[in-house]
């Protein structure tokens, strides 16, 4: 039984964007010797997320802009408030929500030590309050 | 477009040239957030429209045994980017502040002075603090004084009473003095001394709960009118966040749709910081 673990820093660019972080799986999957079993990809950051769609750049905007008519920032929310465990405003609820909605990990079986996914289908880091230096996991497991 | 109010805490990679200022940040200043590498503060002021950001420290080294970053490290960052505009701070009552002024100015090339007596332990309005003001009048560097509440620990909020600044204004008429945070709770009286004192520039880093576009509606439309900022003031306020504790990309947007007119923006944002650290002279 193999498992490892990479963390990946990224450099988001704008207040949101989607990050096409598929290259990145693929390499640590091929990395880490193993030839049967599964890869698990997760966000660390909590105003920010991890989803499977298919990479085309209108598809992007309209995730975005349907998260965004789900969860607006400009919503009314009780976490605008002087958050003293940080030292600083919180009013980024709309952004914690997106994250909820549109999910923080996903994973993929592997098989002959390549990903098994659709040929449509990528993974992306998607920022919703940036820009940052954001942080994701790659955990592959098996044999 | 410049942001006339910003503390560089979270700059990674000052952070691992110095550790202690990893103390600084969490146990003085308090902030818990991530440390982020300079590429994360520049793209901050990318997707808020602006080009600079004036970077203070705050030496508070005699009240908290640790200063907010020492001036040689406000010049040390400023050498990374010309985007960043470096600010000194000099603790009033140290024997050898004038020097620590004239070396940040002359020596290290910052252009301008923070102090924040609730953080400092000082009265703005002691006569002790004078020849600190008279010096900074000397080198024609403005003085941004905190005014308004103060978050951290251990502080006093009448410290930071705005009206202190008085005797200071008139002392000093060649002295440019900007007050921050609008004075918040005390925003009547900062208008009021701006208005009486044309050497008082006032930035808008006034955020304390709600959300930025709202709160700032609150104080600049609500507790004083737009019109006294938009006729009055428009060439006595500049733009300020007070990054991190606010994001910029949120105030600077919250200040832009208030209802100013162009002209009005761009002292705001421009002008009026270009005149304050002498831009053109």
């Amino acid at each position: 039984m193999i498992i490892k673990l990479e963390r990946i820093e990224i450099q988001t660019r704008r207040d949101m964007e989607m990050v096409d972080v598929t290259e990145h799986v693929e390499r640590v999957v091929a990395e880490s010797g193993v030839r049967n079993g599964i890869v698990n990809v997760m966000t660390l950051h909590t105003s920010s997320g991890l989803l499977v769609t298919e990479g085309l750049e209108c598809l992007e905007r309209d995730v975005l802009a349907h998260l965004e008519r789900l969860a607006p920032k400009d919503g009314n929310y009780w976490h605008m408030r002087y958050l003293d465990i940080d030292g600083r405003l919180g009013f980024n609820a709309g952004d914690h929500l997106k994250s909820i909605l549109g999910g923080i990990s996903c994973f993929f079986p592997i098989e002959d030590g390549r990903i098994v996914k659709g040929s449509r289908q990528r993974v992306y880091f998607v920022e919703y309050d940036g820009p940052l230096a954001r942080t994701f996991v790659v955990q592959v497991m098996g044999e | 477009m410049i942001d006339f109010h910003t503390h560089p805490l979270l700059v990674r990679e000052m952070v691992h040239r110095h550790p202690e200022l990893e103390r600084a940040a969490r146990e003085i200043f308090h902030i818990g957030n991530n440390f982020q590498p300079l590429e994360t503060f520049l793209l901050e002021l990318d997707v808020s429209g602006l080009e600079q950001a004036v970077v203070m420290p705050i030496d508070c080294e005699r009240t908290r045994g640790l200063p907010i970053w020492t001036n040689e490290q406000i010049a040390e960052l400023c050498e990374m980017t010309d985007r960043l505009i470096g600010f000194a701070s000099v603790d009033p009552l140290r024997p050898d502040a004038l020097e620590r002024l004239d070396r940040a100015v002359n020596d290290l090339g910052l252009r301008g002075l923070k102090l924040d007596p609730p953080l400092q332990g000082f009265r703005p309005d002691d006569k002790s603090v004078y020849p600190l003001y008279e010096r900074a009048a000397e080198l024609e560097i403005p003085v941004v004084v905190h005014t308004g509440m103060s978050w951290e620990p251990g502080t006093r909020l009448a410290d930071g009473n705005p009206m202190a600044l008085e005797p200071v204004a008139a002392d000093f008429p060649e002295l440019k003095l900007v007050l921050t945070h609008l004075g918040w709770p005390w925003v009547r009286e900062a208008v009021a001394l701006a208005l009486k004192y044309p050497n008082i520039t006032l930035d808008t880093a006034a955020l304390y709960h709600d959300n930025p576009r709202d709160f700032i509606a609150h104080v600049m439309n609500g507790i004083v009118p737009l019109t006294v900022f938009e006729r009055s003031l428009r060439h006595q306020i500049v733009f300020g966040s007070n990054y991190p504790r606010v994001e910029i990309k949120n105030m600077a947007r919250a200040v832009r749709e208030l209802g100013f007119s162009d002209g009005a923006l761009d002292l705001i944002f421009r002008r009026n910081a270009e005149k304050l650290l002498g831009n053109g002279k």
